[in-house]
């Protein structure tokens, strides 16, 4: 068929794979790393031990951080989907210059680099002497959260018939409950996938942390980067190790949410 | 006809209640929809745009207002941070593009199963935390990291390789990051091909070689070109990689600009490096959107 | 059949329930107004006015493009009209949002919600009204009888065949009991053996509701074989609206008479206009038709004649316009013959010959044909 003119030749193709390799193993060689039966990052060399994990699992700190970086992500999530969505759904439906200006200014955080964000944001902080509270954190995971949520469901949105709005409002509907019963059941997959999304945004977000949060707020990946900067040592390959697995559940969580949907 | 005139013609009065209650109708179905964006945009206007175009004033008004900061960007420091991040970006734009290519022409192309495992090696790393991406590498190309002390091992060196804190660590760092944003566009292009020109080329007696370089090859350059703006773009902005995988010896620019504003607290100059940037970027996007759509661009991730 | 019982069944208690609101029975009246909307500098219809009566089953048809969907979505209340008005019952409902306006809606491709059985899809509009629960099932359970989907009540939509999607939408649209039922080419989507059985059951369901049904269609069979009257749409515009005879037989237009069925259009000038019946001449040829006082000498005139009114005429029969022709192809068609003839002065005329008359026509035969001069009719082109 027309594939025959196209297949890669052998090179090519085990070239590629060595680069998918080169994505991979690095990401994999830290679990046996945090299985080390040694006080430093190395292979294992006299057999496995779980023993930096039990570190892990009993350090306060690791665990506090743990918990905040759970409530924080757990908020900004709920709140980044539910407003992210709701404008998702207003923009597909007003279709004019204001509805596009909305959709250009969801792209911005998505194109200017954190960094330049975080300074105007910290001033911002300061005047509202918010600097250090969870709430300018979450405030800030929110706002960089919402374009992904926007992106994504406006994509669902694109291929929803708009007869079946017309059909539950001809039938006696008001506008919100043809939202509810009908708009929202079928794109609730694009919902919960771009609720992943939001989620792991702020669970991994760590430039905004590192500015705005203070002494009292240490989330998972402040604490992430201060052990790298201070101390090298295998709990932290067990911490790496746990995130590489969160990453991944999610990732197969959302692969599974998008094959139900087609 | 006059608005007088029209309220004095005798369909007037029939027809004004109803075209009265028509339009706020209208305005109230609509409005509807002003209110679910409303939130969402109040927000990012709020605690986004503001701060944003406050970086843009704080650049031009502290320590003293006028552009005295600007002048400082051709000063000797700040030429040699933007010099590194410009040799830095685009030697990893160009490494991440060749590889990209050669990925997804594979991926694009090969079985479904095959299909399926690669998507996965390439969309797994782009879900892993940039932190925990940068502390694998750090296990692996340091002093007495794995790859040392396995060439230390089969007697290769004898002396440890330096592999890390700079810019052979930085770019290595960055191209395993940027690679799934170069390889997911260009492979989006690459499927938009169709396959029967390739066939007609083949036919009309072109070798494998020739129908790639004159068909194939022409017919993805704008994937090639989305593919190299989206990591450049984002190699000039990004921060955790090279500032861990960097060691503070060979300094890009975002890292530059936390320093001014964390250590040294010299915002007039911080935010007038910020301000440069998102130029850089914005010209650039203004330049490739002649030639690309760039809701597709960043929607396609 | 239980059919008929059901459908009485559901539909005695509307009216019931309006009669004793002390309302008209028939309820249902829609009249639309000098209706336009544009889009920008586009024009989608220009002043439009139709009245339809309670209970009448009325079609829009036209081509693709000729505003009649724009039309049906202004009264279902998705397009707000730039100028005119729609009455319900002499009631202006412009202002009033599509969920308000009461009229049962089936659309073209369905639009069955994917998500819901076909139970909770015809349960929907009850639903969002709050009825109660008992009610809500007793309903659905009496709207599924009645288009006879009782034993897919539990089904998806996706896993109903063609026909069966289009009875559920019906049942969805009349389960609340509106009094007009709005139908956008319902039937487009199925084939063609398919189409005639629903047509017809359709056009049975409508005689026993005794509902208004507005009906968009561009297939001119369709809105022949299901009409009480037919409004017919060109470029924005309605051409002409009457009866599927009226229309047929009495096209108004040029356009009609090509729309509807075949015909043969022949142009030429009035000669000897009286009161009842003129002359014209089409080239060397003199033809008399019917009508016409409006017609004075020296007007040029269309006329249109259907080919299965030109007859073939032999030696003996008479006909008041008679014509020497050669046949130039022809197909068989069962029941009939298609003819295709050459006239000399007027050109190529199109008729259609009963197979039982005479044996088989051959390419080149000279034939006889002729028409009455009421049999043709002028039309404005």
């Amino acid at each position: 068929m027309s594939d025959a003119a196209l297949t890669p030749t052998a090179p090519t193709r085990i070239a590629s794979w060595v680069v998918i390799c080169f994505l991979l193993l690095p990401l994999l060689v830290i679990v046996p790393i945090s299985l080390t039966d040694q006080d430093y990052l190395s292979m294992p060399v006299d057999g496995i031990s779980l023993r930096h994990y039990a570190n892990l699992f009993t350090s306060r700190e690791w665990l506090w951080s743990f918990t905040q970086s759970l409530i924080i992500a757990s908020i900004s999530t709920l709140l980044a989907v539910s407003l992210g969505t709701l404008c998702a759904i207003g923009c597909w439906r007003l279709g004019n210059r204001i509805s596009e200006a909305v959709r250009l200014l969801m792209l911005l955080p998505m194109i200017v680099p954190t960094i330049v964000y975080v300074l105007g944001f910290y001033r911002l902080l300061v005047d509202l002497k918010l600097l250090g509270t969870y709430l300018g954190v979450i405030i800030s995971h929110v706002v960089t959260g919402i374009p992904y949520v926007v992106v994504i469901v406006s994509t669902a949105l694109a291929s929803f018939d708009l007869r079946y709005d017309q059909a539950a409002r001809s039938l006696g509907a008001t506008m919100s409950q043809s939202i509810r019963l009908v708009l929202l059941p079928n794109i609730k997959a694009a919902v919960a996938s771009s609720a992943i999304f939001a989620f792991i945004h702020s669970w991994d977000e760590l430039l905004i942390v590192l500015f705005i949060a203070g002494r009292s707020i240490f989330t998972l990946p402040r604490r992430i980067w201060d052990g790298i900067n201070d101390k090298l040592d295998p709990t932290m390959a067990a911490v790496a190790t746990m995130l590489l697995l969160i990453s991944a559940a999610l990732l197969f969580l959302d692969l599974a949410l998008r094959k139900r949907e087609s | 006809m006059s608005a007088l005139q029209d309220a004095a013609s005798p369909g007037y009065l029939d027809r004004a209640p109803s075209q009265l209650r028509r339009r706020r109708f209208q305005l109230g179905d609509n409005a509807a929809f002003y209110v679910l964006i409303a939130p969402a945009t109040v927000l990012l206007l709020t605690f986004y745009l503001y701060p944003l175009l406050q970086v843009f004033w704080i650049s031009f008004t502290e320590p003293k207002p006028g552009f005295g900061n600007y002048a400082l960007l051709l000063s000797p420091s700040v030429t040699r941070v933007a010099l590194t991040t410009l040799r830095i970006c685009v030697i990893t734009t160009v490494i991440t593009v060749v590889l990209a290519y050669l990925v997804a022409y594979c991926w694009v192309h090969a079985g479904p199963r095959a299909q399926r495992v690669m998507l996965l090696g390439i969309i797994l790393p782009l879900w892993v935390s940039a932190l925990v991406r940068a502390f694998a590498w750090i296990t692996l190309l340091r002093r007495d990291g794995l790859i040392n002390s396995a060439l230390a091992g089969a007697g290769l060196i004898d002396a440890p390789l330096p592999l890390l804190w700079n810019e052979f660590g930085v770019v290595v760092g960055l191209v395993h990051y940027m690679l799934p944003y170069g390889i997911l566009p260009l492979a989006a292009s690459l499927r938009s091909i169709d396959g029967s020109l390739m066939l007609a080329a083949r036919g009309l007696g072109a070798t494998r070689g020739q129908t790639f370089s004159m068909v194939y090859l022409p017919l993805s350059i704008p994937g090639i070109v989305a593919s190299a703006i989206l990591v450049f773009i984002f190699s000039l902005g990004f921060y955790i990689t090279p500032a861990l995988l960097g060691g503070g010896r060979s300094m890009m620019i975002t890292e530059y600009i936390s320093i001014q504003i964390i250590e040294v607290l010299r915002w007039g100059l911080g935010t007038t490096l910020a301000v440069t940037l998102v130029m850089i970027i914005a010209l650039l996007l203004a330049v490739v959107s002649r030639v690309l759509d760039l809701r597709k661009l960043f929607g396609a991730k | 059949m239980n059919f008929t019982h059901a459908v009485r069944d559901v539909f005695d208690r509307p009216v019931r329930r309006l009669a004793s609101a002390g309302q008209p029975a028939l309820a249902g009246a829609i009249s639309v107004e000098n209706l336009t909307k544009t889009y920008g500098n586009a024009v989608a219809i220009r002043d439009v006015s139709l009245a339809i009566g309670s209970g009448q089953f009325v079609t829009l048809l036209g081509p693709s493009g000729s505003g009649k969907t724009t039309v049906l979505m202004s009264i279902a209340g998705f397009v707000s009209p730039t100028a005119g008005e729609i009455r319900l019952n002499g009631e202006p409902i412009n202002h009033l949002p599509p969920d308000r306006r009461e009229f049962g809606m089936v659309f073209q491709g369905y639009a069955l919600f994917p998500h819901l059985t076909v139970a909770q899809n015809v349960a929907f509009p009850l639903r969002v009204r709050h009825r109660p629960r008992t009610e809500i099932e007793d309903s659905v359970r009496r709207a599924l009888e009645m288009v006879q989907l009782e034993r897919f009540a539990d089904r998806l939509p996706r896993q109903l065949s063609g026909g069966q999607q289009q009875r559920a939408a019906l049942a969805r649209a009349l389960v609340f009991e509106p009094s007009v039922v709005l139908l956008d080419e319902p039937l487009s989507a199925l084939d063609k053996n398919l189409r005639h059985d629903l047509q017809a059951e359709l056009k049975d369901l409508h005689s026993r509701v005794g509902l208004t049904f507005i009906y968009v269609t561009h297939d001119q069979q369709e809105a022949l074989a299901m009409s009480d009257e037919i409004a017919i749409l060109s470029e924005g515009r309605l051409v002409q609206m009457g009866t599927p005879e009226t229309l047929y037989e009495r096209p108004a237009t040029r356009f009609v008479a090509g729309f509807l069925g075949q015909s043969n259009f022949i142009s030429g000038t009035v000669e000897q206009a009286r009161r009842d019946a003129f002359a014209y001449r089409a080239g060397a040829t003199l033809l008399s038709q019917s009508g016409g006082p409006q017609q004075r000498d020296g007007d040029s005139v269309t006329v249109t004649i259907r080919p299965e009114k030109i007859r073939i005429l032999t030696e003996a029969e008479t006909a008041d316009n008679r014509l020497e022709s050669r046949i130039a192809s022809f197909s068989y068609h069962g029941g009939h013959y298609h003819l295709q003839v050459d006239v000399e002065h007027v050109g190529r005329i199109v008729l259609d010959a009963p197979t039982w008359r005479r044996e088989a026509p051959s390419i080149g035969q000279s034939i006889t044909i002729g028409w009455d001069e009421d049999a043709s009719v002028v039309v404005a082109s």
